[in-house]
């Protein structure tokens, strides 16, 4: 009950752990033996190849664990969703796996429990992507289940009308946490008009939802030439890609073009304060956030480093400064987010309602920090290593390396990204990190959402002199 | 992985290919050596990947925390990463982040877990830092002041200021069970956390964080005996202690229904918490009931979400299983409960919720599983038992639970055939015997009505 993290894809930040600031490291204890030499280990490679009918697959064979992760993602997620239907992918994904032309709901789950798995369905910014990993003695039972899906799912009315009305109270359950009020009030203020700014549905567009649109969505982005297909585990992949073209070969792409998915980079982001007003709280949930680079960008492996430098591992600055030196949080943090045409950099910090103040203080001081000055020879060692360390312990799992893939996949770069990105993140130097530090993490930069007691958070925010927009709601 | 490993994998994989019967005889290789100390050190051979996974678990969890220190376990766990006399603060995470690793710790019932993974360049050092905090902490009333003010965080980011406040977990087990060992607030109450001083961490070290309290595991690109050198090496050392006995936990038998009503100023949306109780952990009821747990709350194809989701539609959403969500059905000693947390619509009544799952669990009797209904959820069960075993961190803390309990870290290739002989009329039998309602527990959480104007959240 600690830091226990649900997922290792969850991995941008939140471990455990402490540390001294830089300037007071300790020496390390005489007798500590040193590190063995360094291993190094490589990315899993994928097969890559394509269906007739434009079917991309990226096949990983791992033999000896007996299980396979299977990922389908296809062009399109929240970001391409009609403009009088925000968050409507969240419902495709609700209901997509409620029925086929020759399965129900409960057929469909029985099939994928038969096989040792789950379907999970989630919108992305960018993609939409089911997942499932099952026994890889029932891989083909399992794939036989997802190929209907992706080719025949029929929204009947009846279980979209459920969907809609859990859909109406998820949303509600959702707006009384904090983090979820956070998320999507800076996805709004940062993005503004542009689609990236929905991560969800409004009770209006629940209400307006059809079947009718939800197939029509369904064929517009499910169509094999704009999908990729994800399979690592314990398989042949010559007797699986036979297996696949059985079951997807016949899945035709529509004879329409597809429409430009991606929409187009965003605007500077505002600098001001947006408050939510929460009843009650007992903490202010402080987000900041700010546009960084493109994944494939040369700024994104020096960014990686500054942020794992600044907030993104247990012994960078600011979890030593706001956690581990003054006790103001138990999970601060910052992450790097990416989207096919933009991309963000994010502090998190929930913090006790008397220091507001002091904590954002502290945070715009170390994004300051970043800014103005160059890291040390330590931290850049100490950042460099961890993060080389941790992707390969992203590749100790099937299901994790099929989802980094698919997130390959959704940035429009190739799978050798995983092994690239590595070899990128060792050349990073102290001046890399310090250009991009003035680049991307000076405060004046940010986006700041303050979720909790109006009262309070405009009391302790007032001496920023920044303007304070109360969001509505 | 390197080249030259993958070439040797994929020849061994070949000679594999046509004689095993795939996912159906799948084993974790386990050894195990006690040092004179008494420390147990379990090694798992893993050579996919030049990587290990370590989990040092503690015998000693909620249960152990002494009246008027309500959530000690948990605060000890983090003093374990506040420094020692040769190591201060801060090295520890600089030595295993810089080695390209991450580390973590949990507290649980009945153990304390430390877990670390990190490329296997870095064995030595983790090694060296585990044994050096088993052997003493830099017992400093300032960190202690620092993590007491960490923790009260803790409370606040994941109860105080969350919707339900994980009634589920903190507050069920405070009502269904009696004795203080099992019933009180795992987190801890503010007043107690702020009584907790640094005698308290120098005596619950001295009493519970020695070597023959506690087990090793390791997974990993390692050779066993050369971990057994190791740990001889780094651990050898630390002196044995004196773990003071076991108080009995054992709960008087319930006799009836506790039923109760909270209210809940952030929620919006009304939640049912449901516990029952389980039986001992080593008996046979009890690989009946991890598999019953996960019949009735394993995912979209289980039956309380086909009936209370889909049929019926009085709920939004069901979670649950045997001992969840403080681990597996596999990984306590003591009282534990079968719980289901079901989050329902707010124009459906508690009434008609309850008389709906009820049902669920009277089919369970009436009807029992089919063979085909057992079969899927044992192929499901063994499927996600694997999936714990993968990730080399994940399978130390499995084999280390496994022997701190049993002694016997094998016994996790075990659990997938202890289910398979489970039958139909077990299941009967175990609901007719266990779910009941003069065995269960259950909360209904509401949300309170907020004031006019005072609404925070709504989309319009």
């Amino acid at each position: 009950m600690k830091f226990r993290v649900p997922t290792i894809l969850c991995l941008t930040l939140t471990l455990a752990a402490f540390s001294l600031a830089a300037e007071k490291t300790a020496p390390l204890p005489k007798d500590l033996p040193p590190y063995g030499p360094l291993v190094p280990f490589h990315a899993p490679q994928a097969q890559v190849k394509k269906l007739a009918n434009g079917l991309t697959l990226w096949l990983v064979p791992r033999p000896g664990f007996p299980k396979v992760a299977l990922v389908i993602a296809v062009r399109g997620g929240l970001a391409s969703d009609p403009a009088a239907r925000p968050g409507l992918s969240t419902l495709i994904m609700d209901t997509i796996d409620q029925g086929t032309r020759t399965r129900t709901a409960k057929q469909i789950a029985e099939e994928l429990q038969a096989a040792g798995g789950d379907l999970s369905g989630t919108p992305a910014a960018d993609d939409l992507v089911m997942a499932t990993d099952v026994l890889a003695s029932k891989t083909d039972a399992a794939l036989t289940v997802l190929a209907d899906i992706v080719q025949n799912a029929s929204f009947p009315a009846s279980e979209v009308a459920l969907a809609k009305r859990n859909a109406a109270d998820t949303l509600r359950a959702n707006e009384s946490s904090p983090s979820f009020l956070a998320n999507r009030a800076l996805a709004k203020a940062i993005f503004g008009s542009n689609p990236y700014s929905v991560i969800s549905p409004t009770q209006a567009s629940i209400a307006a939802t059809t079947p009718e649109e939800l197939r029509r969505e369904f064929a517009r982005r499910f169509r094999p030439d704009h999908a990729l297909l994800v399979a690592v585990g314990d398989f042949d992949a010559d007797a699986f890609t036979a297996t696949i073209k059985k079951l997807l070969g016949n899945w035709k792409a529509p004879s329409f073009a597809a429409e430009t998915l991606a929409p187009k980079p965003a605007a500077e982001n505002p600098h001001g304060i947006y408050l939510v007003s929460r009843p009650g709280s007992v903490q202010t949930t402080l987000r900041l956030g700010a546009l960084g680079p493109l994944r494939s960008s040369p700024d994104y492996a020096p960014v990686e480093v500054a942020n794992a430098i600044y907030g993104g591992m247990f012994g960078s600055r600011l979890i030593l400064n706001i956690r581990e030196d003054k006790g103001y949080t138990y999970s601060p943090g910052s992450s790097v987010q990416t989207y096919r045409k933009a991309g963000t950099l994010v502090t998190r910090a929930d913090v006790r309602n008397p220091v507001t103040a002091a904590s954002l203080n502290e945070i715009d001081y170390e994004l300051n920090r970043m800014a103005t000055t160059s890291p040390s020879d330590d931290e850049m060692t100490h950042a460099g290593r961890y993060l080389v360390g941790i992707q390969g312990f992203v590749f100790q799992s099937q299901e994790s390396v099929a989802r980094q893939l698919a997130a390959v996949w959704a940035a429009g770069l190739p799978p050798e990204e995983l092994e690239l990105e590595g070899e990128r993140i060792q050349k990073v130097t102290a001046e890399d990190v310090a250009q991009v530090g003035r680049k991307y993490f000076s405060a004046s930069r940010q986006t700041i959402v303050a979720v909790g007691e109006e009262k309070v958070i405009r009391e302790e925010l007032a001496p920023f002199g920044l303007t304070i927009h109360a969001v509505s709601h | 992985m390197k080249r030259l490993a993958r070439a040797v994998l994929v020849l061994v994989a070949a000679g594999l290919f046509v004689a095993r019967a795939p996912g159906q005889d799948w084993k974790v290789q386990a050894e195990k050596r006690k040092l004179k100390n008494g420390l147990v050190v379990v090694v798992s051979e893993e050579h996919s990947a030049p990587t290990f996974g370590l989990c040092i678990a503690y015998g000693s969890g909620f249960r152990l925390e002494p009246e008027g220190r309500t959530g000690f376990a948990h605060l000890f766990e983090h003093m374990m990463f506040e420094g020692t006399p040769e190591a201060p603060k801060g090295v520890f995470d600089r030595v295993i982040e810089g080695g390209g690793g991450w580390n973590n710790g949990d507290t649980r019932y009945d153990f304390t877990e430390y877990i670390e993974t990190a490329p296997i360049s870095a064995l030595d050092p983790v090694l060296w830092l585990e044994a050096d905090r088993m052997k003493a902490l830099d017992f400093s009333p300032a960190n202690l002041d620092n993590q007491r003010k960490v923790v009260e965080e803790e409370v606040r980011v994941n109860v105080l200021n969350q919707p339900y406040g994980s009634f589920y977990w903190l507050d069920l087990p405070q009502k269904a069970f009696t004795k203080y060992p099992n019933a009180h607030n795992f987190y801890g109450d503010f007043k107690d956390l702020d009584s907790a001083n640094i005698q308290d961490v120098e005596t619950f070290f001295h009493h519970y964080y020695v070597p023959n309290n506690a087990v090793l595991a390791v997974v990993g690109d390692v050779k066993a005996d050369e971990v057994f050198g190791k740990a001889e090496k780094y651990f050898g050392d630390v002196p044995e202690g004196s773990v003071p006995p076991r108080p009995d936990v054992s709960e008087p038998p319930q006799d009836a229904e506790h039923r109760f009503t909270e209210d809940d100023k952030l929620a919006k949306v009304p939640a049912l918490a449901v516990g029952y109780r389980m039986p001992p952990r080593t008996s046979h009821d009890a690989v009946v009931g991890a598999l019953v747990g996960e019949l009735l709350h394993n995912g979209q194809a289980s039956a309380l979400y086909q009936a209370l989701v889909k049929d019926k539609k009085v709920a939004i959403n069901v979670e649950g299983g045997d001992n969840w969500p403080l681990g597996n059905p596999f990984e306590y000693n003591g009282p534990t409960l079968m719980t289901s947390f079901i989050i329902y619509p707010p124009n459906v009544s508690e009434k008609d919720l309850l008389s709906a799952y009820d049902a669920v669990i009277g089919e369970l009797a009436s009807q029992g599983p089919s063979e085909q209904d057992l079969e899927r959820i044992r192929t499901k069960m063994r499927s996600d038992w694997y999936g714990q075993l993968e990730i080399p961190v994940e399978r130390a803390s499995i084999l280390s639970h496994a022997t701190l309990f049993d002694g016997d870290p094998s016994h996790v290739n075990e659990i997938p055939n202890e289910l398979n002989r489970v039958t139909p009329a077990e299941v009967r039998e175990f609901r007719a015997k266990y779910l009941v309602p003069s065995n269960r527990t259950i909360i209904d959480r509401v949300p309170v009505k907020s004031p006019p104007g005072g609404e925070g959240g709504s989309e319009k």
